[in-house]
């Protein structure tokens, strides 16, 4: 977003000489590159075990347009998925697995509900057709409760309001979480989506805030997420990615993922826990 | 042999080689303008029998030792520009020869700059380029903006960064290996809007020299370049005004005599008022209910400098600098403030002990800080961080013969350096946030160096020094060797060769090509070492026909510990920054040519580089964080294999000037994706279709660099004094240079995307940006 603004600034205030498009299409040959394999599992507990086992391409491969041959291109099929906890194995089968109520689809599902433990790591092995070996471990963390939230109305303009987010934070570990603001819909692109940690906390509290951008009768969902590291990296790493194509300030980066083995894969596996808030605004 | 002796051995042998030498008078003094009494830096005084020379220091000071005679002897006094004056003189004893230099009518300007071609050649200094504010002012410039910082990227061997900034990357250096200083004050951050103009009014420089290796014993601190700038010291003989109103910027400097001949003062300001358009149409449109305002920005820069003439052996100078760039955007909701720029301040005491013995004692004091505010309603968030320094440091020049000439000093700095403050919390105190460190450091310095002659060919400049640097209980220490080696074939030609260690105590914590205001300096702590470098140079200088001089040379570069940061790394109020960093090496080589021609109706010259550069074997200094491509060696994004620049300016009469530069480079490199994948995301993320998986670094180039540029300058001489308009046109061709390259998605239907999130493109288009059509631009300059 800083960035961003930097660029329009640069932009803006040159462009009362430009004459002409500064902006044209160029060829350019890239470095040849070699499709990976990416995973994508979260352990929701209570919910059942699920994964996307997807494939990167080249960036200039060309696109099927027909979305059932892109989403088939897309999929990695065959592939033999063990998730392990507690000396118990969970083997996920190669079947689609479109959830409705959130859009999703996955392609390696086992209808038994992922156990609320707290203490043991959640270990993944894949084995790919071609023999090779996708790993991964990690652990189930608890919810981190929103506190309260807070509608308050600007005393310039009084039909617009804010809300503001309390929670606690636990100064005795160093936490990581993942803050989301829909407005009136679940399924709406976010109005704030970013992950942080509690490194800049002077006490306990933390808030979480928004600008003067609702109005009555609108529907707020705040959610907290309390991830690990792992995951922060990863988020933050795709993020930061994405955000590089098209920014002159931003440094590109690699993915950090924390899917190992030989088969060179992208990704992530982690746990997913939190708390979601509804208000809605009222005077 | 027992080694204690040695040194006292060779002590004697020195001494012994003293008194061989014959007996000895020295001349000395200092060389100025007549018009302005503004000091000359390397003005050439040669003795006309028998050749020997030399030129004035960064003081105007002097120092000749010649054989002791009975017959009267003819020294010469020359400097680009103005006109030649011969003192005779009888070589009986000491004797100080203080001489005014007039510009008059210039008979002789092809001697003047022979004689200065061949002071060159005759020194052992090599790898040096410098440039004037006379050069600068005629040479086109972006949006007619003069800038010494841009037009010292012509030279060979220094190609910028991003097309239009002042950014430098000297020999292979980064750009956080300049130590630039403005009056021997070190300049952190020399640069406005995003380094697009520097901190330099033209008005206010008297001129700029840039070391890219050869690096003399009395410098250190940065691995790559020493950038010194000197301030104008005012006019004492009389009063006298400067200005111009440029498309940017508005300047106007005024000087004058305190007391005639004997003290002066300078003050020079430069501002920018784009914003006291913008917030007439904000105002305008204030009503309007979907008008977005145009935010605030401006910059200023204030140069002021006093100096005294205390006595036949004493000159105080006394000088400033402060500049800011202000950023600010406010609504009835919203506060947002962010201001930042340098203070320099220098006080420097020159003494002439002696005909041979001359000293300068400066204090100085720097400091470059960003502060950002933000305030919404209940709500504050300020952060900020700065350096400081605190510096005192005294330098002698001691002529002790003809053969020796030494100079010998001592530097210490206190560094204050405040590192990702950040407050921030609500105004009833419920909820807040902190961050920041501060770390105090303290540099120190101290060299000696030699300057021998053997015989009429050799020469061998041969120094040290010692640096060393402490923080939070760690020093470092390093041994910098400087030697540098001259054979003078004949008056007209030169081999010349130089070694150089340079130690770097200081990181720059940026990792954008482009200089913001957010990048901070870093100490050097247990975890993190000084960075290194060793240069090895060679090179050829051979003056053709007394006015084309040809340098040659070619340089092999080693760097250590270098500085680079972890993929994702959080640089912005940060107070762990330490964990951001990795440490890892380099190595450069090149060859430079350049044909320089400075005398006559046309000016200028053509440069030549050819180089390679490579850093890698990065390591994070915390093991958790990872950088790609560590294990091997990388082209950095400033690796430009071709560089090529023609500068040339043409006199007609006294009125016109018509001067074009063209630069061609090979393309910057670009670190690009060369994969792409699709993320799904949790329940109420936003799904990515696209995650660019990024390959090796930089391993793409980007198309050539092209650009030609054109100024015509035409001069009036009112009663009161001297005015012109300068026309440029930037980028004549038109030329569209790569900036950035981003690739977009092509989709049959544009508004396909926003309908339908799982929409599939077409296709990936690679797009480039640039910045700079062709633009015109007029400035009216005027003095008196």
């Amino acid at each position: 977003m800083k960035d961003l603004f930097l660029l329009l600034t640069i932009i803006s205030l040159f462009s009362f000489s430009a004459c002409g498009n500064l902006e044209k299409e160029i060829d350019l040959e890239l470095p040849a590159y070699e499709n990976q394999y990416v995973v994508e599992c979260y352990l929701e507990p209570g919910q059942p075990f699920t994964l996307l086992l997807t494939q990167s391409f080249a960036y200039f491969d060309p696109f099927p347009t027909e979305l059932q041959e892109f989403v088939e291109n897309l999929l990695v099929d065959s592939a033999t998925v063990v998730i392990s906890h507690n000396g118990a194995d969970y083997a996920l089968n190669n079947q689609l697995f479109p959830n409705f109520e959130t859009g999703k689809i996955y392609n390696y599902y086992n209808p038994e509900l992922v156990p609320q433990d707290y203490d043991n790591d959640f270990s993944l092995k894949i084995t790919l057709p071609n023999g090779k070996t996708i790993t991964a471990t990690t652990r189930l963390l608890p919810v981190v409760p929103i506190d309260s939230v807070v509608v308050q109305f600007s005393e310039i303009e009084d039909t617009l309001a804010r809300v503001l987010t309390y929670m606690t934070d636990d100064p005795a570990t160093e936490n990581y979480y993942r803050r989301m603001l829909h407005e009136n819909s679940l399924d709406s692109l976010p109005q704030q989506d970013f992950m942080t940690f509690d490194d800049f906390v002077d006490d306990n509290r933390i808030v979480f805030g928004s600008a003067f951008d609702f109005v009555e009768g609108d529907t707020v969902y705040n959610t907290i997420f309390n991830i690990e590291r792992a995951y922060f990296d990863y988020w933050e790493s795709v993020i930061n990615a994405v955000n590089a194509n098209g920014n002159p300030f931003a440094q590109p980066t690699a993915i950090i993922s924390n899917v190992q083995g030989d088969a060179n894969a992208l990704g992530i596996f982690t746990g997913i826990s939190y708390d979601r808030d509804t208000t809605i605004i009222t005077k | 042999m027992n080694h204690k002796t040695t040194p006292l051995l060779a002590l004697l042998i020195f001494c012994a080689s003293n008194l061989l030498l014959g007996q000895q008078i020295t001349i000395s003094g200092t060389v100025k303008d007549e018009s302005s009494g503004e000091t000359l830096i390397g003005a050439t005084i040669i003795e006309t029998n028998s050749g020997t020379g030399t030129s004035t220091n960064e003081y105007g000071f002097y120092s000749l030792t010649l054989p002791q005679g009975n017959d009267s002897l003819t020294v010469e006094f020359s400097y680009v520009g103005f006109q030649t004056q011969r003192q005779r003189f009888l070589p009986k004893k000491d004797t100080k020869l203080n001489v005014k230099l007039g510009t008059g009518i210039q008979l002789e300007e092809v001697v003047v700059k022979a004689n200065s071609y061949q002071e060159q050649i005759r020194s052992t200094e090599m790898s040096v380029e410098e440039i004037s504010t006379r050069e600068v002012k005629v040479i086109p410039a972006l949006l007619g903006e003069t800038d010494i910082l841009k037009t010292i990227q012509l030279k060979p061997g220094i190609p910028s960064g991003s097309e239009g900034t002042t950014g430098l990357y000297v020999r292979g250096g980064g750009g956080d290996q300049n130590l630039i200083v403005l009056d021997e004050a070190v300049v952190y951050n020399a640069n406005h809007l995003f380094g697009f103009f520097s901190t330099f009014n033209t008005d206010a420089i008297k001129d700029l020299k840039l070391y890219k290796g050869g690096f003399p014993a009395q410098y250190g601190g940065r691995l790559s370049s020493v950038i010194d700038v000197r301030m104008k010291e005012g006019n004492n003989q009389r009063f006298a005004g400067t200005g111009g109103i440029g498309l940017i910027t508005s300047r106007l400097t005024l000087e004058g005599p305190i007391q005639k001949d004997k003290s002066s003062f300078i003050v020079s300001g430069r501002r920018t008022y784009a914003d006291l358009i913008t917030r007439q149409v904000n105002k305008a449109n204030e009503d309007k209910e979907d008008y977005n305002p145009i935010p605030d920005y401006y910059f200023y820069d204030l140069n002021t400098k006093v100096n005294f003439t205390l006595g036949e052996k004493d000159h105080l100078y006394l000088s400033g600098y402060f500049g800011r760039d202000v950023f600010g955007f406010n609504s009835d909701f919203f506060d947002f403030n962010f201001y930042w720029g340098n203070v320099t301040g220098t006080a420097r005491w020159n003494h002439v002990f002696s005909p041979k013995l001359f000293a300068n004692t400066t204090y100085t004091y720097s400091k470059y800080s960003y502060n950002i505010e933000t305030k919404v309603t209940g709500f504050s968030f300020k952060v900020g961080s700065d350096v400081q320094d605190n510096n005192l440091k005294t330098d002698f020049y001691y002529a002790l013969n003809n053969h020796h000439t030494m100079r010998f000093g001592l530097n210490a700095t206190y560094h204050n350096f405040g590192v990702g403050r950040l407050k921030a919390g609500s105004d009833d105190g419920e909820i807040s946030f902190s961050s920041g460190s501060d770390y105090a450091g303290a540099s120190l310095g101290a060299y000696v160096a030699d300057e021998a002659s053997f015989g009429a060919h050799w020469k061998l400049n041969y120094g040290l020094r010692v640096s060393g640097f402490s923080n939070d209980g760690k020093f470092y220490a390093g041994l910098e060797p400087r030697l540098a080696a001259l054979y003078n074939v004949n008056p007209d030609l030169s081999f010349k060769a130089s070694y150089a260690r340079m130690y770097q105590y200081l990181h720059l914590v940026a990792t954008s090509g482009i200089s913001l205001p957010t990048d901070i300096w870093y100490p050097s702590t247990s975890q993190i070492e000084p960075q290194r470098s060793d240069q090895v140079a060679v090179g050829i200088e051979k003056l053709f026909g007394g006015k084309y001089m040809v340098t040659n040379e070619y340089y092999v570069k080693w760097l250590n510990k270098q500085v680079d940061f972890v993929d994702g790394a959080r640089l912005f109020a940060n107070e762990d920054l330490e964990e951001e960093f990795a440490i890892g090496k380099g190595y450069g080589y090149g060859m430079e040519l350049g044909i320089e021609k400075q005398e006559g109706k046309l000016k200028g010259w053509i440069g030549y580089t050819l180089a390679l550069v490579k850093r890698g074997k990065f390591e994070p200094v915390d093991p958790s964080r990872n950088f790609s491509d560590a294990d091997t060696y990388f082209f950095p994004r400033y690796d430009r294999r071709h560089d090529v620049s023609v500068v040339a300016m043409y006199d007609v009469g006294k009125r016109w000037t018509f001067s074009a530069t063209v630069v061609y480079g090979s393309g910057d490199r670009t670190w690009m994706p060369v994969g792409r994948y699709t993320f799904q995301d949790v329940y109420g993320g936003d799904p990515q279709e696209f995650v660019p998986v990024f390959g090796e670094r930089n391993a793409v180039r980007l198309p050539y660099f092209f650009r030609s540029d054109a100024a015509i300058v035409y001069r009036f001489f009112p009663k009161w004094g001297e005015s012109d308009l300068t026309f440029s046109v930037f980028n004549l061709t038109n030329r569209r240079n790569a900036f950035f390259l981003y690739i977009e998605p092509q989709y049959e239907d544009e508004d396909e995307p926003l309908e339908n999130p799982i929409a599939i493109p077409t296709g990936l288009k690679l797009k480039q940006v640039s910045l700079f059509p062709i633009i015109g631009s007029i400035t009216f300059n005027f003095k008196f």
